[in-house]
């Protein structure tokens, strides 16, 4: 019985996603409350497996003595299903407003629907198939959402999207292959699965191959040099490019990376190797570049995926410092960013939603017109840059702790990374806001204003909402900081 | 009683206050001023209930590493005058801004400024320091941003600039100083260091820690954002930045200097070349100002400069600064007071005039006696005139280099460079009685040529009589506190010996002997001479009226912010930056470039990125016809179809 609530979550979205594709609903009302009634009644489901099922490992499926399908609820499991549970509640909320402008969403709510199952079923693998597995169904599942508008430009972005991420799930599939030879079973255990009989004496080929699957998880967490799906995706409907781009999707990479280093090569295989050394610089290459390239992009939601593409080289970088400080500030800085960057894209909707600009130059002195769409944004973006007492300075500070304490020469050269891509977060997201709210022209074009005040309730509350939350995480993170060191250290 | 709960409340309470202000200036304008005004008297009080009770609290695992206030003697005088100088500068806002637009936004930015000065003055520990000292970086960002022209944006850019970038490299150093020493507390810092014998690592971070700090009190080379945003900004709030806000810094340096390192001379010397170079440019620069306040904010560097010289020679006299420790704390409390009143008149001219600049608002004070008089007790108070407050200080710091000579000539040491010192000290006081007899020549003295720029204020009288009260408070203070040293000044100076590691002196001062007024006096003639023989000859000139008007003489050319910062920060870097970006870009789309046509077996090979014919053509075909007809579409859909089959028969 337990185990059934563990594969409910996973099982039921999907279905209902399903199911919703041929319905046609009377009315728009009527698809929200079906659709909202299937999110919500699903995170209860994914809350309750997560917090009192306890279930264990539970097997869907079984192929062979070593190749089997499981779903088993660890620690990481349970932090990335929080998240994700909480954050599809309120983005389906707000997707009900935005998407009437876009249109067509008895589609687009199915596949946003079948979305949630398939991420959850990512958080919830058990082992390295069942992961790979969901991994490869997240891809599918999203295409459509990326689809959406179906113009050019969406068809254009949805084809290198589908490149990209089946290119790294080849790359990712090399190193299935190899852990199936080199491990007795594939379960996720903290510490790695390999058996050090076989390894031994092929240590070298196994760091490829370790390479070779980490930038094949590292395409969804956009990587250098995979990173060009990412923007590019951001001509998707807003709700998508905050919860699947900065959310979901790219998290579901980091956190495939995380399984990967330390629940199936092990860090004490990989501690000290040249392989660790190679994706530390890659993540603080990606974390300057991703910072470089937003303070040159004049497109507020691309600018805000660049920025996602910096952010989430800074949990790569924390996991790539193979310990379990690195891996606590990763995870710290995950839920931040998280929380963070949906705000974020939820706000630039708004200003698109509302008023079709696009470009930052655009929005200059709607500061005062839109009041929550602005304090929102101002209040995140100062989490974003890592400002005192807010959010993402804990997670900075515990990554640069983390870096140091590792003792590692290449982790120096991360933090002077970190510092670098500080000062651009700072000025590509004050940029932002300074010009909205200190216009620099004293008169515009008449109709400029038109149109420019805050959305409905719809779109104000998840921004309140989530705002309040990231200000109270970065308040007071020592529990949430307690548990992560938890599960950074296998305790949970 | 536990006074300790109040230490955070001084800190929170405005920041509650600033919210509550915020909503009912909504509603009611005038209850709202009178509220800001409430909420900065009770936390006057509050500091002033601090006072001597040697208080400390802790707020465990806020943000993290937890939040640790303590109220030694320093914390609460940098407190006390900190409120003392927002409850009036808040009153004298009344009617300052009464014609301005966003008196809201003024008010909560203003509250929460207070609370977040508190925080800094009263932390504990450098990382509730840091905390506290980016939130009023921020804050007061939008103080100086308030004109909203021109002019305030691009100096409030500077200035956020200058912070964020000083801030971070502050963060450095206090990151590498946690992993040193395993704390961030003050006192705890202060062993850890004297504890060790290696000190080149932690001179290095002292540094870091120092250009966040020195940023913000305006210490060269970072002093660019000063000159700059200190004019723009509403006249009460240059006051707060010039007599507070800069004084945070300080009180970063004082830690740093008093606590970590503690007697050290090469400390000491760093921050006293440092000092010297600012004292003598803020002069230099103020001299050639013709703006009033811009005048006054130079005035400001060169002050901060004076107290730099302070700090710094209390690390290179060592166990004996008791002498440089009196006149760090009392030259940091006077200046405060002086820059008050000024800054306050000047905001009175500019609430009138709407002009700064000393062409169009001269001669506007010759019939205003009571702002004269104001104005007149500021200037003999910055100009070190004996019997008024600046005069104290400036003997006690001049008397420490005097005795620091006198050691080395003891020692049988050259003296060369430190008499260079006193010789930089005395004509820096000298130019400050120059650039102060010039703005005040020119508003209150002179007759202006040309009446029309300045004759127009409003009917009845310049200001109300609130404003006249908090004017005259203020500056009766100032000569209060010049005649009689013994039972106001060194007071604080001895609270103040405990926080900076120094003992009272082993003889009392004697201020007015002539020994100590020898310096004011050579101050006064030099800067008789620069202000009858440079401004009045060559900063001023003929026009072709043939009045005499003042001319802006300072070299275009010579702005460090222009031609060095805005242009290596604003150009070479982004488009260096960008220029690596674009490379490493190509890598990929070359890499892209090259799959695309083994993928898709395109004759041309050419990249055409934004159109699409190979994905999917639903457009193009009619609805009714298999939309799975051609393409990439079809080839997936193919895969799809043979990968089920062969799972089908391995399962089978």
């Amino acid at each position: 019985m337990n185990g059934f609530a563990t594969i409910l979550p996973v099982i039921f979205p999907i279905i209902a996603g399903v199911a919703l594709l041929p319905v046609k609903f009377k009315d728009r009302k009527q698809r929200e409350i079906w659709v909202f009634s299937i999110t919500l009644i699903n995170t209860i489901f994914s809350l309750y497996a997560i917090y009192f099922a306890d279930a264990g490992v539970v097997t869907l499926f079984h192929f062979s003595e070593k190749l089997s399908l499981t779903l088993h609820i660890d620690g990481l499991s349970k932090i990335f299903g929080t998240m994700v549970s909480i954050l599809w509640v309120i983005t389906t909320v707000y997707a009900f407003e935005y998407m009437t402008h876009e249109g067509r969403e008895d589609k687009f709510f199915a596949f946003f629907t079948m979305t949630y199952g398939v991420v959850l079923g990512v958080a919830f693998s058990g082992n390295f198939l069942t992961m790979y597995l969901f991994y490869e169904f997240l891809t599918l599942a999203t295409l459509p959402l990326v689809m959406h508008a179906m113009d050019d430009k969406a068809r254009h972005a949805g084809k290198t999207y589908i490149l990209y991420m089946m290119f790294g799930a080849a790359l990712a599939f090399i190193g299935f292959v190899f852990l199936y030879c080199y491990s007795e079973g594939m379960e996720f255990t903290y510490g790695g699965v390999l058996i050090p009989e076989l390894v031994r004496g092929n240590e070298f080929t196994l760091q490829i191959i370790f390479l070779v699957a980490f930038f094949g998880f590292g395409v969804k967490a956009a990587i250098l040099p995979f990173y060009r799906w990412l923007p590019k995706a951001s001509v998707a409907p807003t709700p998508v490019t905050a919860l699947l781009h900065a959310v979901a999707v790219v998290k579901s990479g980091v956190f495939a990376i995380i399984r990967l280093i330390y629940f199936s090569f092990g860090i004490e295989f990989l501690v000290g190797t040249w392989a660790q050394n190679v994706i530390l610089v890659a993540a603080s290459i990606t974390i300057v570049f991703g910072s470089t390239v937003a303070l040159r992009t004049p497109h507020i939601k691309r600018r805000f995926a660049y920025s996602t593409i910096s952010n989430l080289s800074y949990i790569v970088f924390g996991a790539a410092l193979m310990t379990p400080a690195g891996l606590t500030a990763g995870l710290l800085h995950m839920l931040y960013h998280a929380m963070i960057k949906i705000t974020l894209f939820f706000t630039a909707g708004a200003i698109l939603y509302k008023t079709h600009r696009e470009y930052l130059y655009e929005v200059e002195g709607f500061g005062r017109l839109m009041p929550i769409t602005f304090l929102s944004m101002a209040l995140t973006g100062v989490s974003l840059v890592g400002v005192p007492p807010f959010a993402g300075f804990h997670s900075k500070w515990a990554l640069a702790t983390a870096a140091v304490k590792s003792g590692n020469m290449i982790a120096y050269l991360g933090i002077v990374a970190l510092i670098i891509s500080a000062v651009l977060t700072a000025l590509y997201i004050f940029y932002v806001i300074i010009r909205a709210y200190f216009p620099r022209k004293k008169e515009y074009a008449e109709g400029y204003y038109d149109h420019v005040e805050d959305p409905n309730k719809y779109m104000t509350i998840p921004l309140i909402v989530l705002t309040a939350i990231t200000i109270l995480i970065g308040l007071f993170p020592s529990n949430l900081l307690h548990v992560l060191e938890l599960v950074a250290t296998g305790i949970i | 009683m536990d006074f300790g709960i109040i230490l955070p409340l001084l800190v929170f309470f405005p920041m509650v206050g600033a919210i509550l202000v915020y909503l009912i200036g909504r509603k009611n304008k005038e209850a709202r001023n009178n509220l800001a005004c409430v909420v900065t008297f009770l936390v006057l009080l509050g500091a002033v209930l601090l006072f001597g009770k040697h208080a400390s609290f802790t707020i465990p695992g806020f943000c993290g590493l937890g939040l640790h206030f303590d109220g030694d003697e320093l914390r609460v005088v940098m407190a006390i005058l900190t409120s003392f100088i927002w409850f009036m500068t808040t009153v004298f806002s009344k009617e300052y801004f009464a014609l301005y637009r966003n008196r809201n936004r003024y008010y909560f930015f203003l509250l929460m400024t207070l609370g977040a000065t508190l925080g800094v003055f009263l932390s504990a520990d450098l990382y509730t320091t840091f905390i506290f000292f980016e939130i009023m970086s921020f804050t007061s960002f939008v103080l100086v941003i308030h004109d909203e022209s021109e002019a305030a944006i691009r100096a409030a850019h500077t200035y956020l600039g200058i912070a964020v970038i000083g801030g971070l490299i502050t963060l450095t150093g206090l990151f590498m100083m946690y992993h040193m020493a395993g704390t961030l507390n003050i006192d705890a810092l202060a062993e850890f260091v004297a504890s060790q014998e290696e000190k080149k690592a932690i001179y290095a971070v002292g540094v870091l820690i120092l250009v966040g700090f020195g940023a913000k009190a305006g210490l060269f080379p970072l002093h660019v954002w000063l000159p700059e945003a200190h004019p723009v900004a509403p006249a009460p709030a240059s006051a707060l930045l010039s007599c507070i806000l800069t004084k945070s810094g300080v009180y970063g340096m004082l830690v740093l200097s008093c606590k970590l390192f503690l007697h050290d001379a090469n400390w000491g010397n760093l921050i006293l070349i440092l000092g010297v170079i600012t004292m003598v440019l803020g002069a230099v620069l103020a001299v050639f100002s013709i703006d009033l306040k811009r005048t006054l904010a130079c005035s400001s560097l060169s002050q901060i400069g004076f107290i730099a010289v302070a700090i710094g020679m209390q690390g290179l006299l060592g166990s004996h600064n008791a002498l440089a420790a009196g006149g760090t704390i009392l030259h940091l409390v006077n200046h405060s007071l002086l820059k008050l009143v000024l800054f306050m008149s000047a905001g009175v001219v500019y609430m009138n005039l709407h002009r700064l600049h000393l062409n169009e608002i001269r001669g506007w004070g010759k019939d205003k006696p009571l702002l004269k008089f104001v104005f007149l007790m500021g200037v003999l108070g910055i100009t070190g005139i004996p019997f008024w407050n600046g005069y104290i200080s400036k003997t006690l710091i001049h008397e420490s280099i005097v005795e620091y000579i006198e050691i080395l000539h003891h020692a049988g040491q050259a003296t060369t460079y430190m008499q260079t010192v006193e010789w930089l000290f005395l004509f820096s006081g000298g130019l400050t009685l120059a650039y102060m007899t010039k703005i005040f020549v020119a508003v209150f003295v002179e007759t202006n040529p040309y009446p029309g720029n300045a004759a127009h204020h409003n009917e009845g009288p310049y200001m109300n009589r609130l404003s006249a009260i908090i004017l005259v408070v203020c500056a009766v203070i100032l000569p209060l506190l010049g005649a009689l040293p013994q039972f106001t000044g060194e007071k604080i100076a001895e609270a103040s010996y405990h926080f900076m590691g120094a003992h009272g002196p082993e003889h009392a001062v004697h201020y007015f002997a002539w020994v100590n007024l020898k310096g004011a006096v050579l101050s006064v003639v030099i800067g008789a001479l620069v202000y009858f023989l440079f401004i009045r000859k060559v900063l001023m000139e003929k026009d072709d009226n043939g009045n005499m008007v003042y001319v802006d003489r300072w070299p275009k050319g010579l702005n460090l912010e222009n031609k060095i910062y805005r242009p290596v920060l604003l150009s070479f870097l982004p488009f260096a930056g960008s220029l690596l970006a674009r490379f490493v870009s190509t890598l990929t789309d070359g890499f892209v470039a090259v799959l695309r046509m083994l993928v898709f077996n395109d004759d041309s090979g050419r990249v055409v990125p934004p159109e699409d014919r190979y994905f999917s053509a639903y457009t193009d075909f009619d609805d009714k016809k298999v939309v799975y007809g051609e393409g990439f579409a079809k080839s997936l859909l193919m895969i799809g179809v043979g990968l089920a089959v062969a799972m089908l028969y391995i399962l089978l």
